[in-house]
């Protein structure tokens, strides 16, 4: 009797767990999408002055959104400076991830709980205490590290202008996120059974040569996925260069992608071009990161 | 056992926020028509203790209950208005920037008060009221407060270099220059690009007039001859090294005004509360004076700010615009109301009335060394250039903020900045279907 | 039973188990990776232990002393923060926790059940599923934070609590993380097993699978509290009651208070500083569970 009533069920098990995954999705991502999408072939035309009731109405646009987003060189500028920034930070936040959390998994480790929850730490820093917080530290005359260099008789790095800058930026990039990605790839570290280790040891293995034989294969998955999201949330920079912004004459609104954005949609109430530039982003994201995916499908399919 | 607690605490959490979420009196206008009881209406502002104001209107008035709702000020809090308004949940009142407001107007936020407001126009100075009109004969707001701009200055430093404290803007570039001589470590003061509200009010104390419209069409004279001369006056001085280049409001800049190395700064009488959080070392020291002018002899200044109370289109549709504009009304030209913005708020009045004496009897604590503070700052406010504001000034000032910046960090071209100021704010006009010149 | 999830190098050393331990004394120290991390842990810190320094300074030292030594106005600025309209600030730190707490909660379960299914049933559209789901983080918030907003006020829940907490509840990256530990962790032969002995699928999921997934819906469950926790723009676009106003917006609130009012640093740092303890106390309280892996290994050998 029980095999009677299995076979139907778990067959649709898979799809009643999805579903409100699935329900929720569409409300939440797919809804709004959409609509943004509606957005992006829209536009706002004025009658007159524009000051009376019903001055504005809003149109079809066609494709001319699309059109100014993808002729304007500030995008294709920006997009310029995200790829060098990302060049930057992503190996150097992944690297450092992966290291400590490989660390982390080494035994006789001692305060490694401690360690855990400091490198963890930045992660819960807001972003408006983040920018005041570099404000004073990046800026060499309230900044106590350019302080101590001073009494050492060195100068400190510019920082805010020039090649500095983007150091500048990555640098807050992996303070705020190397903790994300190590918890991430710590936690793919503990699903991997002991056995596997203890048998190595027992031939003699060094932890090393467990580390870089065992444990890296055996969270290749994990790696995958912090790289992809890495990837995206790089293409998608926004919030360490608009902490940055104020301090700078070096910074303008439209220095990344999705800083012009904001400006388009926040700053300047045009949430038209905003969308179509959004669209057009999401696109480059999609085809870039699932490139990426295909690249490295076989192995990253931790499915059964 | 752990699923059991977590979804027990879930469903916890749920209840409270359903509670909550039904508790909670909807924001926006309500429909219940007069006869329900009071009428209730929600107010956005960013003032600081403007809570404390309307609980002294809600005494008073049963029938009308206003309920502030604190907001950041910001570009982005048009964006957030007018996308509340589009979708029907905009408040009832809403404290708005003067520049603001054509913006505002033309994506039918506010509602024309002409009606409600009648008497009240001879309470404000021309130039001030000209911008609630945005010249038509409609009204779409009641000014709050105003902000002239004058020039702070160190008292003790100024003696101690021998600088004389500038009529002229002439007199104000040889007071950079012969500071940088005596002391190169000290500037004057800065060039800032992250404000385009103070290069504004510089352009239109010399006469500039950024929009203006005639007929159907609008014409825009950002780059015109009295723009030009105020972005060379400051690029010339940036230039030359004679002044600082480093943005404004940073940790930096505050410290450069508390310890001497900026020694004035060009402001609005407003600037008090700045000095106090920023510079608190240096209270006592400064002063004020009116700003320089082009022309030795006259006296005429412009403004960085201030702001106005309207109400939205959403409060007329719901009946409430009566209700609204009287709020509007009392609380920015009522004497107990103004007193109260001035003590509680910090605010500089724009009501004419409410600017000598009265609140504004004695000067800011911080300027406790000059006791006729608001006396010099009503003189100064006397002759404000009238401002020219159009549909699209958040188009202008992101482009200042951008064009400038550039300009300062290099040293660069300032009339070529205004120039793309211009052109990016025509531009921007021009593609919503606006009829322009210039 | 070939494959256990527990991890017995960070047990005391059960007798007789680990031959590892045998070679290598146990209690001997690695130095060079305890170095590096507390390194890193430095780094880290640095910046924060700024931040708990400017909290106790009062605005004058603020920008007068830059150097780490700590000033005199931490009881004062605390003071001040708790009368500020009322004490509105801690209100905020509840609507935080709420926002939070359910989103983040809600959130965990939506993405072990989600993760559990792609990871171990085949089916048609799995995969196109899944790529639908992941391809959410593709557009940016940014982007969507106007559209939701018109939605939700299509649905008349602008400006309510729901607003906030809805859209939270969906993780691409929590789902993400869901799948992988659920195929790492879950040995198939455990399904199989629980399945002969005639357990329905909910059941299974429930008490096999659920179990067995802990550690990592924890870790799903603090990033998602922590993003909801600082989320800024949502709540920003959402509410215009500032009494409905999550802690990252209020303090936004208060640092923008218009040109002539002075911004509030000091409340600001302080308000920030306070807000960062509760993510703390959950850290240092969830490592605990993630520790419960050890449990769910041995009832299931």
């Amino acid at each position: 009797m029980a095999s009677h009533q299995s076979r139907p069920s778990r067959r649709l098990a898979p799809y009643a767990f999805l579903s409100p995954a699935v329900v929720l999705f569409a409300l939440f991502f797919a809804l709004p999408i959409g609509y943004a999408l509606y957005l992006s072939f829209r536009s706002v035309q004025v009658k007159g002055l524009g000051l009376g009731s019903h001055a504005r109405t809003e149109v079809w646009a066609g494709l001319s959104n699309y059109a100014s987003a993808i002729s304007d060189p500030e995008l294709l500028a920006g997009s310029g400076r995200t790829l060098l920034y990302g060049a930057l930070l992503v190996p150097a936040m992944l690297g450092a991830a992966l290291l400590l959390a490989l660390l982390l998994d080494t035994p006789r480790v001692r305060l490694g709980a401690l360690s855990r929850l400091a490198i963890f730490l930045p992660y819960a820093v807001p972003g408006i205490v983040a920018s005041l917080l570099w404000g004073f530290l990046y800026l060499p005359t309230v900044s106590p590290g350019y302080f101590l260099l001073d009494r050492a008789g060195l100068g400190g790095p510019d920082l805010l202008h020039g090649n500095g800058l983007f150091v500048a930026l990555a640098n807050i990039a992996v303070w705020g996120g190397t903790g994300f990605n190590m918890i991430v790839i710590y936690t793919s570290l503990r699903a991997v059974p002991a056995e596997l280790y203890e048998a190595a040891r027992l031939d003699g293995a060094s932890e090393l040569q467990i580390a870089l034989r065992i444990k890296i294969p055996m969270v290749l998955p994990s790696l995958v996925l912090t790289f992809f999201f890495s990837m995206i949330a790089t293409l998608q920079v926004f919030s360490e260069p608009m902490t940055l912004k104020p301090l700078t004459n070096s910074m303008n609104s439209t220095w990344s992608p999705l800083m012009k954005v904001y400006r388009d949609a926040f700053v300047q109430g045009d949430i038209h071009s905003a969308a179509a530039t959004s669209v057009v982003i999401a696109a480059a994201t999609l085809v870039l990161s699932f490139s990426f995916l295909k690249l490295v499908n076989n192995r990253s399919d931790g499915g059964s | 056992m752990h699923r059991r607690l977590a979804l027990a605490t879930a469903a916890t959490l749920c209840g409270a926020l359903a509670l909550t979420a039904c508790g909670s009196s909807g924001s926006g206008s309500d429909a219940a028509g007069p006869a329900a009881g009071p009428v209730k209406l929600t107010f956005w502002s960013w003032t600081p203790n403007m809570d404390k104001v309307a609980a002294i209107w809600n005494a008073a008035h049963p029938d009308i209950q206003v309920s502030v709702q604190k907001q950041a000020s910001g570009d982005d809090l048009v964006t957030k208005t007018i996308t509340a308004a589009k979708a029907g949940n905009a408040p009832d009142l809403l404290q708005a920037e003067y520049q603001a407001l054509p913006t505002l107007v033309s994506n039918d936020v506010l509602a024309d008060i002409a009606k409600q407001t009648a008497g009240t126009k001879d309470r404000f100075a021309a130039g001030v009221w000209q911008q609630v009109t945005l010249g038509s004969d409609a009204v779409y707001a009641v000014p709050e407060d105003t902000a002239p701009l004058a020039l702070y200055y160190r008292q003790d430093l100024f003696q101690q270099y021998g600088l004389k404290v500038p009529t002229t803007w002439a007199e104000f570039a040889d007071a950079a220059r012969q500071l940088k001589q005596k002391d190169p470590a000290k500037a004057l003061t800065t060039f800032s690009a992250n404000d385009s509200g103070l290069f504004a009010g510089l352009a239109q104390q010399a006469g500039a007039k950024w929009w203006t419209s005639s007929g159907e069409t609008w014409k825009v004279g950002i780059d015109d001859a009295a723009g030009k001369k105020v972005a060379d006056f400051w690029g010339g001085l940036v230039k030359e090294g004679a002044i600082d280049n480093q943005p404004m409001y940073t940790p930096a800049w505050s410290k450069a005004l508390n310890d001497g190395s900026q020694i004035a700064w060009v402001s609005a009488v407003w600037a008090p509360g700045v000095f106090t959080s920023s510079a608190p070392d240096t209270k006592g020291k400064w002063a004020i004076a009116p700003l320089p002018q082009w022309n030795a002899g006259e006296s005429v200044t412009g403004s960085w700010g201030g702001s106005t109370t309207g109400v939205t289109t959403g409060a007329a549709k719901a009946g409430h615009a009566d209700a609204a504009a009287q709020f509007a009304t009392w609380l920015n030209t009522d004497p107990e109301a103004v007193a109260a913005l001035v003590k509680e708020a910090g605010i500089y009045p724009a009501a004419t009335a409410a600017q000598s004496g009265g609140a504004l009897a004695a000067a800011p604590e911080f300027f406790a060394n000059q006791p006729d503070f608001y006396t010099q700052a009503a003189a100064i406010a006397k002759n404000t250039a009238p401002a020219a504001w159009g549909p699209n000034v958040n188009v202008a000032y992101s482009t200042f903020k951008d064009a400038f910046g550039k300009a300062a960090q290099e040293k660069g071209d300032f009339s070529a900045a205004l120039t793309a100021m211009q052109q990016a704010t025509v531009a921007d006009l021009k593609k919503n279907g606006f009829k322009t010149e210039g | 039973m070939s494959t256990t999830l527990t991890d017995r190098r960070r047990t005391a050393p059960a007798p007789g188990t680990t031959p590892g331990d045998a070679v290598a004394p146990p209690r001997r120290t690695a130095w060079i990776p305890t170095l590096v991390l507390l390194l890193g842990a430095v780094y880290c810190l640095i910046p924060i232990l700024w931040v708990v320094m400017a909290s106790t300074k009062s605005s004058g030292e603020l920008f007068t002393t830059f150097t780490f030594a700590p000033g005199s106005g931490l009881l004062d600025n605390l003071a001040e923060l708790s009368h500020y309209r009322d004490g509105v600030y801690w209100q905020w730190m509840a609507n935080s926790a709420l926002y939070a707490g359910a989103g983040a909660l809600l959130s965990a379960a939506l993405s072990g059940v989600t993760g559990y299914a792609l990871a171990k049933y085949r089916f048609r559209g799995r995969t196109a599923i899944f790529n639908i789901l992941l391809a959410g983080v593709l557009m940016p918030p940014i982007t969507l934070a106007v559209p939701q907003y018109l939605l939700m006020a299509q649905a008349g829940l602008a400006d309510s609590y729901w607003s906030v907490l809805l859209p939270s509840i969906v993780s691409p990256y929590g789902i993400y993380l869901a799948r992988i530990y659920a195929a790492a962790a879950i040995p198939d032969e455990v399904v199989e097993a629980a399945r002969v002995d005639g357990a329905k699928e909910f059941r299974l999921f429930r008490s096999v699978a659920l179990p067995m997934m802990v550690p990592g819906l924890v870790t799903v469950f603090l990033f998602q509290f922590v993003a909801i926790w600082n989320n800024f723009l949502l709540p920003y676009i959402m509410l215009g009651d500032d009494h409905k106003f999550p802690v990252t917006v209020g303090l936004y609130s208060l640092l923008q208070q218009g040109a002539n009012a002075p911004a509030l640093y000091t409340l600001v740092i302080t308000g920030a500083l306070l807000s960062v303890i509760p993510l703390i106390l959950l850290f240092v309280g969830l490592q605990r569970f993630w520790r419960i892996d050890l449990l769910s290994g041995a009832v299931k050998s």
